[in-house]
């Protein structure tokens, strides 16, 4: 969730805007105490504001609409990062929305006021550099700031890149430059600020996954700096191990193969056992339930033996070859003196 | 600044200097940045082991001083605050950021 502190109802007071996996903006509104108990957005419809893809509080399971994209068959895209910020320069906010699917972003305009809202209920894409923006690798939060110093807002914002595999591909942060006007913004192509760092230290070097960022003159020296959030990956250096450690760590890690082969080779057997016994039945019914519980309660002596040889060889391997790290931590980018022309 | 062996910082800088509006920015310049280092708060690394944490600047005591806020993966936010000491700044240890009625805020997720 990125966070924009901003007077979106103009009382005053600065409310906490953000948005979460849950696929909808949320704001805390302000007041003279603090914080008010978040509240979700919703359109001049009523309805939530989304993208399409959203948690279903009831039915307890994610659910879609087409309805703001205009289309019958929607795309998974759900909305986990939310700004406000006046668009169209006519004097209220309006709304632009980060899906984390495809890293698209879009703008739904309000055609009431900050006091009243009217939320459209319609996103329409965000262009950059003249195609509709997405990032790949999965958007964090954007965030606005005067980047450039040219009197109108940029962008940037942050990938996640793959946020659990050792090797895989790093998130960044990209910067959008406004090069339109106050209430008529464009934004060029994205800009690299920080690209994805390659995976390959001893120790936590920089953030790898799940990049987000925000820009502020941390360091009082009269540039922008950024700070970011994001998980770093490494695999510490292991000691010398003796000629016997090494033929017990080649042991050990065959055995771990195998443990899990047998396991998943149990799993998958189970699961063509519930699957069985509950052939016709209604998938959700109690009496469907009830058969695949019987089921899985029939194979868990075998299961938790078969768990606990998979831990007890993991344990005595990573002993002795320690495994990829995975932890998250917030970072210090500071701005660097932009380089001068040779002749100078 | 202060930087140690663990890719770990301490901020040194101005109270106002801290406040973006301040910030001079560079047109036109391809940015360049330091290597990271891991920004420490109360003695530990801010935003350690949270999931996801998502960093803003924001001056929560409204004393002048940037703090910083971290909201995480859950919807749980937390903020450290920004102090400055014989011209060294530096950050408190994370602490929950409280609603109105004194309870954590906390923004809700599936």
């Amino acid at each position: 969730m990125g966070s924009q502190f901003v007077d979106i109802n103009r009382d005053g007071h600065l409310d906490y805007l953000t948005a979460t996996f849950d696929g909808s903006p949320h704001v805390a509104f302000g007041n003279a105490k603090g914080f008010a108990e978040p509240v979700r957005l919703k359109d001049r419809n009523g309805k939530r504001v989304v993208i399409s893809s959203y948690w279903d509080y009831e039915k307890k399971k994610h659910d879609k609409t087409g309805r703001a994209l205009g289309v019958s068959e929607a795309p998974r895209e759900r909305c986990i990062s939310a700004l406000a910020f006046d668009w169209d320069g006519d004097g209220d906010h309006d709304l632009l929305l980060g899906s984390y699917e495809n890293g698209h972003l879009y703008r739904q305009m309000n055609e009431g006021t900050d006091e009243e809202p009217e939320y459209t209920g319609t996103c329409v894409p965000v262009m950059a550099g003249g195609t509709p923006f997405a990032l790949p690798a999965k958007m964090t939060a954007p965030t606005l700031v005067d980047f450039d110093g040219d009197g109108d807002l940029d962008i940037v914002t942050g990938s996640f890149g793959n946020s659990y595999a050792a090797k895989g591909e790093s998130g960044g942060v990209y910067l959008l430059r406004n090069t339109g006007q106050v209430g008529a913004p464009v934004f060029a192509a994205p800009e690299t600020l920080i690209a994805p760092p390659e995976r390959a230290g001893t120790e936590p070097n920089a953030p790898h996954a799940g990049l987000y960022p925000t820009v502020a003159d941390v360091d009082g020296d009269g540039d922008l700096d950024l700070i970011v959030g994001g998980y770093s990956m490494w695999t510490p250096k292991g000691r010398e191990l003796t000629d016997e450690e090494k033929a017990t760590a080649e042991r050990l890690a065959a055995e771990l193969k195998d443990a899990r082969a047998a396991y998943q080779a149990l799993m998958q057997k189970m699961s063509a056992a519930v699957m069985d016994a509950m052939k016709g039945l209604e998938p959700r019914s109690p009496e469907a339930r009830e058969k695949g519980s019987a089921v899985r309660e029939s194979f868990k002596d075998r299961i938790a033996p078969a768990q606990k040889r998979m831990r007890d060889l993991y344990q005595k391997h990573r002993e002795l070859v320690p495994g990829p790290q995975r932890k998250a931590f917030v970072w210090f980018y500071e701005r660097l003196p932009a380089e001068k022309p040779a002749s100078e | 600044m202060r930087i140690d062996k663990l890719h770990t910082l301490t901020l040194a800088a101005g109270c106002a200097a801290l406040l973006p509006a301040f910030a001079t920015a560079q047109s036109g310049d391809k940015p360049m940045f330091a290597e990271p280092v891991r920004i420490q708060a109360g003695g530990k690394g801010l935003g350690d082991g949270r999931m996801y944490p998502s960093p803003m600047m924001h001056d929560v005591d409204r004393d002048g001083v940037l703090d910083i806020v971290i909201g995480d993966l859950f919807g749980r936010v937390t903020w450290a605050r920004g102090t400055k000491t014989t011209g060294r700044f530096s950050f408190e240890g994370e602490k929950p950021l409280n609603a109105a009625n004194g309870k954590p805020l906390k923004f809700h997720n599936w």
